[in-house]
């Protein structure tokens, strides 16, 4: 190479830089007036969206009124973690049991899911609950079926 | 109406004579127009950074949080000054004390008006120079009496920095200079009224902005500061109110440098319609919004890379766009 074309190569590193810099420019003064994504926390909250997955939550159902639990405790043996606790009673002989006490302490919840995967009765699922600070390690512990009724009335 | 002719002021003339009141009425208006003028452009510069990035920014002291950084400043003022304990106790307390004077002399010469500059000088371009470079010094010397090694590297940087950009500063304001045959800024803007110097001078206009740009170390030429490789360069040692110097000394520069460019290149206080203040006011903060616009754009330069663009682009295309007007100007 010689002087010549060195020269000419200086030239055109400083023009195509400049360029660059001209549309990095336009990018950022595009930004400007573009809509702010950042949402102002306590004031104003994002809906989680459907695949959120807070702590476990009992569903709802029509037909019954209330959940679907039956308290076979399968949520209970297949928990690794060991937080659930479920407690059901036969209103009558030959009757199906009804789930009546459900607590799982989410402090230790590692949110795996494999509760919800095998209820038989597709009775549980994720809330959509992300505000999960608490002043205890008793605030941590959820009842479930309390909180069904909450959402019920 | 003529403010020199109220009665109180007219006494107050007798008492002290002309410039003596001249002089203290121009120190109290400065000393009140630097602190609040840092605060409004930290908060511009918060901002625009923020809405760039699609972040609202300061929202919650004030209206859009305008009163966020006037409440920082008290925090600032309430919190304790500490000195390390092997720094060099004289010089770590008398550097921002050399950081702040000179951004505070040169808003003497700075005409916001015809009428509204504190004193006219021959020399005033001549007077911003020499004091903006000593805040060189006092970098260096905060750097050093720090005792940190962050902070001595930080100051090592900008006065190889300064050193470097001084002179495409000045090489691009002499190629005003020499059209106008005169330091004076009022003469500068007069010399401006029918067309802006951008006009005849594109060339030294991009090369002054870059140049005063590295001058205050502001990004991305902030390598005196540089967060990510130098803790915050300089000034990390420092805290409190002493800390809030060289903020305030920084955006203060920046207030300078923004005024110099609308002197020398966008003419000044002229414009049609509003008054002169209010055209120069515009002028400055729109050149100061181009500031903080590049730095929320494009990432810090290296060392090697910051020096090169100083000794091979910018000093030999300001000679010779200094060398083409003066023959220019000389065929004329």
């Amino acid at each position: 190479m010689g002087p010549l074309s060195e020269f000419k190569k200086y030239i055109l590193e400083i023009l195509t830089g400049s360029k660059s810099l001209v549309i990095g420019m336009g990018i950022t003064f595009k930004r400007l007036f573009m809509p702010i994504v950042t949402v102002q926390y306590p004031r104003r909250k994002l809906t989680m969206t459907p695949n959120f997955r807070g702590h476990i939550e009992a569903i709802y159902f029509d037909d019954t009124k209330s959940h679907h639990c039956v308290a076979c405790g399968l949520c209970v043996r297949t928990c690794p973690s060991h937080v659930i606790k479920v407690q059901g009673e036969k209103e009558k002989a030959g009757e199906r049991k009804y789930g009546q006490k459900y607590y799982i302490d989410f402090t230790k919840c590692s949110l795996c899911g494999l509760c919800v995967d095998v209820c038989p009765e597709k009775t549980l699922t994720f809330s959509h609950e992300y505000e999960l600070a608490y002043l205890s390690r008793w605030d941590g512990v959820i009842d479930i079926m309390r909180r069904l009724e909450a959402v019920t009335k | 109406m003529n403010i020199t002719q109220l009665p109180f002021i007219k006494e107050i003339y007798g008492f002290l004579g002309h410039d003596l009141v001249a002089a203290v009425i121009g120190i109290l208006i400065i000393l009140v127009f630097v602190p609040l003028n840092s605060a409004f452009l930290v908060w511009v510069e918060r901002k625009v950074a923020g809405h760039i990035q699609l972040r609202p920014g300061p929202m919650e002291v004030g209206p859009h949080g305008i009163l966020q950084t006037l409440i920082d400043a008290v925090k600032l003022m309430s919190k304790e000054m500490i000195t390390p304990k092997l720094a060099d106790k004289f010089l770590f307390w008398l550097a921002p004390i050399v950081i702040i004077i000179p951004a505070i002399v040169c808003f003497v010469v700075i005409p916001f008006s015809p009428l509204m500059q504190v004193r006219e000088m021959n020399v005033g371009i001549l007077l911003i120079f020499s004091f903006s470079s000593l805040t060189v010094l006092s970098i260096l010397m905060a750097g050093w009496a720090s005792n940190n090694k962050y902070a001595l590297i930080g100051a090592v940087r900008a006065v190889a920095q300064n050193v470097a950009y001084e002179i495409p500063l000045l090489l691009s304001t002499m190629s005003i200079i020499i059209m106008t045959n005169s330091f004076k800024m009022s003469e500068i803007t007069a010399a401006q009224s029918p067309v802006w110097f951008i006009v005849y001078q594109p060339v030294a206009a991009i090369i002054f902005f870059i140049s005063t740009t590295a001058e205050t170390n502001r990004a991305p030429f902030d390598l005196v500061e540089a967060e990510s490789e130098l803790v915050s360069g300089f000034h990390t040692e420092y805290t409190g109110m002493r800390f809030a110097l060289f903020f305030l000394a920084e955006y203060t520069n920046m207030f300078i440098a923004a005024s110099m460019g609308a002197v020398l290149f966008f003419g000044g206080w002229h414009g049609p319609f509003f008054p002169g203040l209010i055209w120069f006011v515009v002028k400055v903060y729109a050149l100061i919004f181009v500031i903080i616009w590049v730095r929320w754009t494009f990432p810090r330069l290296r060392f090697d890379q910051l020096m090169n663009f100083a000794w091979k682009v910018m000093i030999p295309v300001a000679l010779l766009n200094l060398m083409i007007t003066a023959i220019v100007l000389k065929a004329l």
